[in-house]
């Protein structure tokens, strides 16, 4: 499969929040603002593409020839982890508007469901060092495009007519689920 | 078997030490230069991050104090003590400490002794009622009781009494002011606890005479009784209220005795004396 293929299918066919449904919790929850959820979304792209750069070449070479694979989880929690608190490092130091507005979504990040996806599936899928880069870059890209479209549908429900029983996060899902609708239009993109 | 669960040992214990050493080397080079005394000082405050401050919440206080942005008598929740506690932490003299007010609601206009305008059966806050009919009693400086104020209070100080009024606890009340804020009428005031003498309990400003006897059984009629009877001289008429001068009270009760619809009461007795709380009725409010 070519880079481009895999990139597309990840980004738009296989879209991991509204085809897939992983990662809503930092989905629903930091998308009250289109900036935030940008910066969420660009945070959680850094941390998939090192986490893949990182527990690729170490399943490959480290656990595969000591017949450790069992380990996966646990050595990908650890790497995950421990990317999570170098970015929280950064942005503490760099950018503290973001770091305040993240609050705790940014240790969630840790357990962002997407990312631990991610680094499984480019096990499973066969995918080589550059495939799963680039399977990694569509699937973050993918959870930015769903945070940009639901934080500006957002911007417009704040002032819609919600009923009652559907305000907050139920009306979010309902949304959710009708942009995942509009995304099986790209189903038949890839053959 | 056994070279597995070794082998699953060291490696764990490999990764898990340079991670550890990565992290720590990362953690020096992003430092971010904090000062302690921020941290002091939040831990003095009592945390409840009501922002009678005036900044936003109790961290944005914090710092604010650590930074010499603001002074340390600002915590009216937290009192003097905590205003001593924040003097100490800055090293700087108390300047005296933070003044513990109360709120006091200035109506006694229950459900009995004012006159309604009609079943109000519009959205159940009293910035609605208020907007939508002007007042629900035929007073429109009355409370509109649909506790508003109760809903603000973060210290369970204020709840609806059956009388259709809002009731401040006391011991409760710290006088962080959010019901102040939030009464659309502007009838809750900040007392200061240990104030002694008169007040008024009534907000009418009218100064026709025949309407407040029409609206209100406990209204204040503007007959002046209480400022021609002060033995002191310490009550004047401003905007259609009187006013006590409490550098002049000496809490003597004259006016008391003598207002015609008793709405002066003393603060000592009337007031914080009685410390009645009434519990939340069901379907008191929205």
């Amino acid at each position: 499969m070519d880079l481009g293929k895999i990139f597309i299918l990840a980004l738009l066919v296989n879209n991991i929040v509204v085809m897939r449904f992983l990662a809503l919790c930092s989905y629903i929850g930091m998308t009250s603002d289109v900036g935030q959820s940008i910066g969420m979304g660009f945070a959680v792209t850094f941390v998939t593409v090192l986490a893949t750069a990182a527990t690729w070449p170490i399943y490959q070479y480290i656990l595969v020839p000591l017949n450790l694979t069992f380990l996966q989880i646990l050595i990908f929690i650890l790497v995950i982890a421990s990317l999570v608190q170098l970015v929280e490092f950064y942005l503490k130091k760099n950018v503290p508007g973001l770091y305040s507005a993240m609050g705790i979504y940014l240790p969630l990040i840790t357990t962002n469901c997407a990312i631990l996806a991610v680094t499984f599936e480019n096990i499973s899928f066969k995918y080589n060092f550059i495939q799963s880069i680039s399977y990694s870059v569509g699937v973050s890209l993918g959870y930015l495009l769903a945070m940009i479209l639901l934080a500006g549908i957002r911007d417009r429900m704040k002032t819609s007519p919600v009923p009652k029983f559907m305000q907050g996060t139920p009306i979010l899902f309902m949304a959710t689920a009708l942009i995942g609708i509009a995304f099986m239009g790209f189903s038949g993109l890839i053959k | 078997m056994l070279s597995t669960i070794l082998l699953t040992i060291g490696f764990s214990a490999v990764l898990a030490f340079l991670i550890g050493i990565a992290l720590a080397f990362f953690n020096q080079k992003f430092k971010v230069e904090r000062d302690p005394k921020i941290d002091e000082v939040r831990a003095a405050l009592p945390g409840a991050n009501c922002g009678a401050c005036g900044f936003p919440g109790c961290d944005g206080y914090s710092e604010a104090v650590a930074t010499g942005r603001a002074v340390t008598t600002k915590c009216s929740v937290g009192g003097s003590a905590t205003a001593e506690t924040l003097s100490k932490i800055m090293g700087i003299d108390g300047g005296g400490a933070a003044e513990d007010k109360v709120a006091v609601l200035l109506c006694q206009g229950t459900k009995e002794k004012t006159v309604s305008k009609g079943e109000y059966n519009g959205i159940q806050t009293c910035r609605a009622a208020k907007l939508s009919t002007g007042s629900v009693k035929t007073c429109s400086y009355g409370c509109q009781g649909l506790g508003d104020c109760t809903l603000v209070c973060k210290f369970d100080a204020l709840a609806m009494g059956e009388d259709g009024l809002p009731h401040v606890n006391y011991e409760n009340c710290t006088g962080c002011g959010l019901c102040v804020e939030e009464c659309p009428q502007k009838i809750l005031t900040l007392v200061p606890r240990p104030r002694l003498g008169s007040i008024v309990l009534c907000s009418n400003r009218t100064t026709l005479k025949a309407s407040v006897i029409k609206t209100c059984k406990v209204g204040c009629i503007k007959c002046e009784i209480c400022v021609k009877s002060c033995p002191e001289g310490a009550i004047t008429m401003v905007n259609g209220i009187p006013v006590t001068d409490y550098a002049k009270c000496t809490s003597c009760g004259v006016c008391v005795e003598k207002c015609p619809t008793k709405c002066y009461k003393l603060l000592e007795t009337d007031v914080f004396g009685t410390k009645k709380m009434v519990p939340v009725m069901e379907g008191a409010q929205a």
